[in-house]
């Protein structure tokens, strides 16, 4: 077979996969609301998958190499498929997570096969490496806006749908080698290992991965929660990031040392997280400049820290599994740490936001009647909005057909929904600065990846 | 595998530094930790009324100060007590987590609504001779009524004002 469409189908899967780890994020406030759950109870659907990744990534590249990775790429892709099908109709919060599990099993087995089969398509072990990071970058990045889009256009459910043809298509050139494995009975490839885990550029992974995750996490939450925005207007804002990404990976062609760039890559993302920490406004245009430096960031600092992985080691899927487990244990470990931190913010801030809006009404020069009525209304909205980061325009409607009492609760309206905005985003401060402080953690991982070359 | 070497590793990181102290440092001279919800007010501090003129904003006075005087009596703020009035079960959630019966309610909420009278007559609004006679009435009437006068102080005063208006005028002719 053509190398050319086996790389790509490779490609494909392992983008396919590792989008996986992200492409529900902007979708979970819709599963959230549709599977009548918690914040925390929903973070699950993200949990779930990337733990299941974490621990079966290295158990799953010593299968692949065991039974061969054509019959394993084949294998897991089917599994992913059959997985992403239950998730789609999955009507259960509990079905849901349960079918994740199985399809980051599935997902584990592909991709960590798909980097044990690239170095015989493209020709060498580097070259293998650097087509695997980057497809497994731009899932990852692209994940998001994707999923969002989707979500907003078909249904959350419609993102794991479509999951089941494009694994499909690219299983179907892998089957070709797992006939050939099956044929000359070639399994196991011969053992030529070199090296232990490289426990510093993995632990720095993992480190980054949780700021990362966290990044993205935090701001679809903050922007489709906390400012009401569309998935769709979501997905468009968060887009930078993998734009900004793009970028990142042309700056990093141009510097030789690996170190430096994770460590300028860990530095960026910390700083992007701590600007989104540390924001003026409620809008959308000040998240731009914190969103590129975290996608710069990401480019240069998961790339670097792969190479160094996986560089002079082998065999490439056991290492590769490494990374891969580090990188979604890094996703868990930010999610649980994170979020009952923001849960416990948004709580917090809701009620201070409901005391500030209810201030704001009583000290507002309406008619006393008419405010009474509205802290009435108000106060019934946010008993509907329980548990969330509250919408309080339903409150102001109908408005007063006096044009002097129209504009009085209009600018009513509109200072109480800065109170609540200015509430929701100063919400996510502590979680996006403790998010920035994981990535300068791996700073210190990073400083020893030389010294200590393990 | 990236990295052709023509830019310095140490000048990226340098690079990174300074975007980052770049941006955190203008977010935050923006105002970006300066975030503080609006505080609410301690309800037992006096709070002066601004020289209300029409019925409405004597009313407004005297709901804010009513609201006052009833949460200073239960220990909660005016906002939770306005939040807490808003409906029944608003209401009972309220008084449940503070582990209040309806008679301490009740009288908080009188207390609140004789304090909005003091407070309208210091202010000049309510004439004394009218201020009297409220105060008494308002000291005896149930929870339900009391909380239809906070919601309606507006009805209320000019009801007052309508019954004890023509009394009113008829004492202030024997008046020096």
């Amino acid at each position: 077979m053509p190398a050319r469409p086996r790389v790509a189908a490779l490609a494909l899967a392992v983008g396919v996969v590792l989008a996986d780890s992200s492409i529900v994020v902007l979708a979970l406030p819709e599963i959230y609301r549709e599977l009548d759950t918690s914040v925390a109870g929903v973070t699950w659907v993200l949990i779930s998958f990337n733990l299941v990744m974490a621990l079966a990534a290295v158990p799953a590249a010593l299968l692949a190499r065991r039974v061969g990775p054509g019959r394993a790429a084949a294998v897991g892709l089917a599994v992913f498929a059959g997985a992403g099908l239950a998730c789609g109709l999955a009507d259960e919060l509990s079905t849901l997570i349960a079918a994740r599990c199985v399809q980051a099993l599935g997902g584990a087995l592909a991709v960590t096969a798909a980097l044990e089969l690239l170095p015989a398509t493209v020709g060498s072990e580097q070259r293998a490496a650097t087509v695997w990071a980057a497809a497994g970058a731009t899932g990852a990045a692209l994940g998001p806006a994707l999923g969002g889009l989707l979500t907003e256009l078909v249904s959350w459910q419609s993102i794991f749908l479509l999951q089941v043809p494009v694994a499909l298509v690219a299983a179907v050139p892998i089957l070709a080698v797992a006939k050939h494995e099956a044929a000359t009975g070639v399994i196991e490839p011969e053992l030529r290992e070199t090296g232990r885990p490289h426990l510093w550029a993995n632990l720095a992974l993992a480190m980054v991965s949780a700021a990362i995750a966290a990044a993205l996490f935090l701001l679809v939450l903050l922007l489709i929660e906390g400012w009401r925005l569309s998935p769709i207007e979501a997905a468009l804002v968060v887009t930078v990031m993998p734009l900004a990404a793009i970028l990142g990976s042309k700056l990093a062609d141009l510097v030789a040392d690996a170190r430096s760039r994770a460590a300028a890559g860990a530095i960026l993302v910390s700083g992007g997280l701590a600007g989104l920490a540390f924001l003026p406004k409620a809008t959308i245009a000040l998240t731009i400049p914190p969103q590129i430096l975290v996608g710069l960031g990401l480019a240069l600092v998961l790339s670097a820290l792969t190479e160094t992985a996986l560089g002079g080691r082998a065999p490439q899927a056991i290492h590769g599994g490494w990374t891969i487990s580090s990188r979604h244990a890094g996703v868990v470990i930010g999610l649980l740490i994170l979020t009952p931190i923001f849960t416990a913010e948004i709580n917090q801030q809701r009620h201070d936001a409901i005391d500030a809006g209810t201030a704001v009404i009583l000290d507002s020069p309406i008619n006393p009647l008419l405010k009474l009525d509205l802290a009435e209304r108000v106060s019934q909205q946010l008993e509907t909005e329980k548990g969330k980061v509250p919408i309080i325009d339903p409150a102001f409607e109908p408005k007063p057909s006096d044009p002097v009492e129209r504009a009085e609760v209009e600018q009513l309206q509109g200072e109480l929904q800065d109170q609540l905005d200015r509430g929701a985003t100063h919400a996510f401060s502590t979680s996006f600065l403790l998010a920035a402080l994981l990535g300068l953690i791996a700073l210190f991982p990073i400083a020893l990846s030389r010294r200590v070359d393990l | 595998m990236s990295g052709e070497g023509r830019l310095s590793g140490r000048l990226l990181i340098v690079g990174a530094v300074v975007a980052s102290l770049l941006l955190v440092g203008a977010y935050l001279a923006a105002g970006g930790s300066s975030y503080e919800p609006k505080k609410v007010q301690d309800p037992c501090q006096p709070r002066p009324w601004s020289n209300p003129q029409t019925l409405g904003q004597i009313a407004n006075q005297f709901t804010i100060s009513a609201l006052d005087g009833a949460a200073c009596q239960l220990g909660v703020s005016r906002e939770e007590l306005a939040q807490a009035l808003a409906t029944p079960e608003a209401r009972e959630r309220f008084t449940k987590s503070h582990g209040i019966d309806d008679e301490k309610l009740a009288k908080a909420i009188r207390a609140g609504l004789v304090r909005a009278v003091d407070d309208a007559e210091e202010a000049g609004a309510l004439s004394p001779l009218l201020a009297g006679p409220l105060r008494q009435t308002l000291q005896q009437i149930p929870l339900d009524q009391a909380i239809e006068i906070i919601n309606n102080a507006q009805d209320f005063l000019g009801n007052a004002e309508s019954f004890l208006g023509p009394a009113q005028d008829i004492i202030e002719q024997f008046l020096p």
